[in-house]
């Protein structure tokens, strides 16, 4: 039983515990306390999941390495020809047009999905039917990629097409559909692209909304601020770090989504929608040269974790580096 | 662990009864795991030559194999009718079909990686055929082996179409066989003959010779032709387009669709290798020549008055384009027969459409010193046994590819789903000549005249280019006539950057 006391500390009993207030207060170890485990205990307890992780990810990995060092040609036999593969790669105009693609096709799809994703996030904010309409815009990323570019395929085509025959009545299009003009191309896989995975933005943008302090915009607004200064002054920073999600998820699967251009274009007409990871595959399943494929594929690893970090570093929260200045 | 009651009337099971129980279920179960897994893989029962066909033909009862095939009629038929199969031989076929690029990136990891988990599949002559013919089997083996059911027609090049045993089953060695042909795809022209003779007289004004098809009727007619019906649709008039090219996203259909126009020319060829047996190493391209350029600038001009959607169209949708009536001409493989007579889908059905052999070259486009001719090439769907199989199921494959290869049930998928025969015997059907003409239930035998008796008979045929590196070259090629055709770069560079892409893969 705890002793009840008067406030004032009881000399300590042989144990080593005292009594402060009615709590006791024990200043010594106890001799039966489990001595800490040595990290070769905890190395063992991690170790499956260590090896499942290796077996699932570093064998592939360093595979990759070392198939980039090799030459796997038409017949059954490889050979070691060092960085040659890499090499061959600098003479490659369609590894280099590859990669240009791919960045204009990155940049447009996370523009346009950034600027409508935040804007039907701030529309859905609130809104009194915001669960429907959340649960409407999800639907399209509920599909599977390869079923979307189907669904798109038949949608642009220009003897049977909806869109087609919309645009067409409307005047936007001739009769060559947009999937078979290398002017439009891009901008119809474009297009699937933003249709597909707005939905994600906002949903993302939205939870980071609901997060936003109520007292801070209620002050500003008290201070006289619009809505418009609301938003950049206190629901932007807020959001920053749903938004650098949202923006790394994108660009991450921008770089090896290739399902829908597959299905949609297969990297023409006259290759102006053959991004590189599209070139990828086809180097790799295709002309079955997995030496040069997983070449390539090395470069699309390194260069997508460089600029996922250029990103983190670009979109780091104004708030948290202004406490690190303060620090 | 569980409460048991002072008076319980049943024993306890101790540690060691429970760890007897488990290690008996567990040998049931790796048991009966291993009688599945043996039951995939082969039971043999011995035969010796002098068995009876029934015999030969059940030896391999029990035993299961996967077939990767294309999604084509025949594949459709033996997936309906497997049951026939498993009847007479005991072995269970799961038929797989899918898009011919998926086949060959299936097949392609499977034998590559040294595995044999389809040990029977569809080796298209080319994009197939030649770039895996290193690791199919040589069925000349199978064929001479009198311990295996053999079919009574045999399988010498006489017994199937002229040529499509070589176009298939001849990679790079002569003597070995690949593959067994299959099916077919043999292009040839669709044209709308109520066009034609609509628009017949008007044409002749104002060039001076008749609009017509038939087996003298040049490329340079066919750019007449298209030319005349874009003037009169951007006139005003209610005609369809001339015209449309296989572009679109299947690179090795444009590659075939350039190389009828080549080959007319002079039966220009893109290596200078044997045609029949092809070459691993086949040397400089000879894209860039005169000849190419010249052709390149005929394609362009044709494809520049062309249907407006050319560079979407691949093969597929040409022939959709074809039903729709926005086009009055097509080259296309016979095969599409079926669905352009189809009068539920098409509005060319209906006795609107008339087939002719592929144009002949035109004589002022020569530039090699060549002859014309009517430049005419295909697709034959081999069957190939997977060298990496064991030995039995190598066999057993090559029973179900006597099964597959067989008139019989050649002659059931022509009736049945449009199917196109790769056995001679199968025309000589009192029920298949009759169908040559209309009212017909064979539509795909309306094409056989101009394919059959014509376009796949020497000097029209040509059947490579087989080089391992095919698939890669088919996509440089797609590529830059793509880029040409969209006045991206001119036929001359068009050329040039063909030949040195090809050039490269093949270390010149």
């Amino acid at each position: 039983m705890v002793p009840t006391g008067s406030g004032s500390a009881r000399p300590t009993t042989h144990n080593g515990e005292h009594y402060v207030d009615g709590a006791r207060v024990i200043e010594y170890l106890p001799s039966s306390l489990n001595a800490l485990p040595s990290s070769r205990y905890y190395l063992w307890l991690m170790a499956p999941a260590l090896i499942l992780l290796a077996a699932i990810t570093l064998y592939p990995f360093f595979w990759l390495i070392w198939m980039s060092l090799q030459n796997v040609g038409a017949g059954p036999e490889t050979e070691f020809v060092g960085f040659k593969n890499y090499i061959r790669l600098w003479a490659d105009d369609k590894f280099w047009t590859g990669w240009v693609l791919l960045f204009k096709y990155s940049f447009f799809c996370l523009l346009f999905e950034i600027t409508i994703g935040v804007f039907l996030a701030v529309v859905l904010n609130g809104h009194r039917f915001e669960n429907i309409l959340i649960t409407i815009f999800l639907m399209p990323m509920m599909m599977a990629p390869a079923i979307a570019g189907l669904v798109w395929y038949y949608l642009f085509n220009s003897t049977f097409g909806w869109y087609h025959w919309l645009f067409q009545s409307l005047g936007i299009l001739g009769e060559t559909s947009i999937i078979g003009s290398t002017e439009t191309a891009m901008a119809g896989i474009v297009i699937v692209d933003i249709w597909q995975w707005t939905p994600l933005i906002t949903l993302i943008t939205l939870a980071g909304m609901k997060r936003v302090p109520r007292d801070q915009l209620e002050a500003n607004m008290v201070d006289g601020a619009s809505a418009v200064r609301n938003f950049i002054s206190i629901t932007l920073p807020n959001i920053y770090p749903f938004l650098l999600i949202a923006i790394m998820l994108r660009f991450m699967d921008n770089f090896r989504f290739i399902d829908v251009i597959m299905r949609l274009t297969g990297g023409g007409p006259a290759e102006v929608t053959k991004v590189l990871p599209v070139y990828l595959f086809d180097v790799s399943f295709v002309f079955f040269k997995l030496g040069r494929g997983s070449a390539i594929a090395l470069t699309l690893l390194i260069v997508t974790i460089i600029f996922g970090k250029l990103l983190v570093k670009v979109f780091e929260n104004p708030a948290s580096k202004r406490i690190d200045q303060g620090n | 662990m569980f409460n048991i009651p002072k008076n319980a009337i049943y024993k306890r099971i101790n540690r060691r009864k429970f760890l007897e129980l488990g290690g008996g279920v567990a040998t049931a179960l790796g048991t009966g795991s291993l009688a599945v897994g043996l039951n995939s893989t082969i039971m043999k029962t011995s035969v010796q030559a002098s068995s009876s066909p029934e015999a030969k033909w059940k030896q391999y009862a029990g035993s299961k194999l996967v077939f990767m095939s294309e999604n084509t009629p025949p594949s459709f038929a033996i997936r309906d009718t497997i049951k026939e199969f498993f009847d007479l031989t005991g072995i269970t076929v799961e038929v797989l079909t899918d898009d011919l690029p998926v086949v060959l990136q299936k097949v392609g990891i499977d034998v590559r990686g040294g595995k044999a988990d389809f040990p029977v599949f569809y080796s298209q002559d080319k994009p197939i055929g030649a770039a895996l013919a290193d690791y199919c089997a040589d069925l000349g083996k199978f064929i001479k082996d009198d311990t295996l059911p053999q079919d009574p027609e045999g399988y010498g090049a006489d017994s199937w179409f002229d040529n499509f045993l070589d176009a298939c089953g001849s990679m790079y060695e002569k003597g070995k066989i690949v593959a067994l042909p299959y099916d077919a795809a043999i292009a040839c022209t669709f044209y709308r003959q109520d066009v034609f003779e609509k628009h017949s007289k008007d044409f002749e004004k104002e060039y001076k010779y008749r609009m017509e098809f038939n087996a003298k009727t040049t490329w340079k007619n066919v750019l007449d032709y298209t030319t005349f019906l874009q003037k009169m649709k951007k006139a005003g008039q209610d005609v369809p387009y001339g015209y449309a090219q296989h572009l679109g996203t299947f690179a090795w259909t444009t590659q075939l669709d350039i190389q009828r126009m080549m080959y007319s020319h002079g039966q220009w060829l893109d290596f200078k290798i044997d045609d029949i047996l092809g070459s691993k190493k086949p040397g400089p391209t000879n894209w860039g020549d005169a000849s190419s350029i010249e052709m390149m600038k005929q394609y362009k001009a044709l494809a520049d008055v062309c249907h407006p959607d050319n560079l979407a169209n691949g093969t597929l949708e040409l022939n959709t384009v074809y039903q729709s009536g926005q086009i009055a001409m097509q080259i296309q493989y016979h095969e599409f027969a079926a669905s352009v007579e189809d009068e539920k889908t098409s509005k060319a059905a209906g006795g609107k459409t008339a087939y002719a052999p592929c144009p002949l070259g035109e004589a002022s486009w020569i530039k090699n010193g060549g002859k014309a001719v009517n430049g005419t090439n295909c697709g034959i769907g081999g069957i190939a046994i997977n060298k990496n199989a064991s030995e039995d199921i190598q066999r057993a494959a090559f029973i179900f590819a006597t099964y597959a290869t067989s008139k019989k049930l050649q002659y059931n998928v022509l009736k049945g789903l449009g199917g196109t025969p790769t056995r001679k015997s199968v025309l000589a059907e009192p029920d298949v000549v009759a169908a040559r003409k209309r009212p017909t239930k064979m539509p795909n035998a309306l094409t056989f005249e101009p394919v059959y008796d014509f376009g796949i008979k020497a000097p029209n045929f040509v059947l490579g280019p087989k080089i391992p590196e095919v698939n890669e070259y088919h996509k440089i090629l797609h590529a830059e006539v793509s880029k040409c055709v969209a006045g991206k770069q001119s036929p001359e560079d068009a050329c040039k950057a063909i030949k040195k892409q090809t050039d490269n893969v093949h270390d010149i």
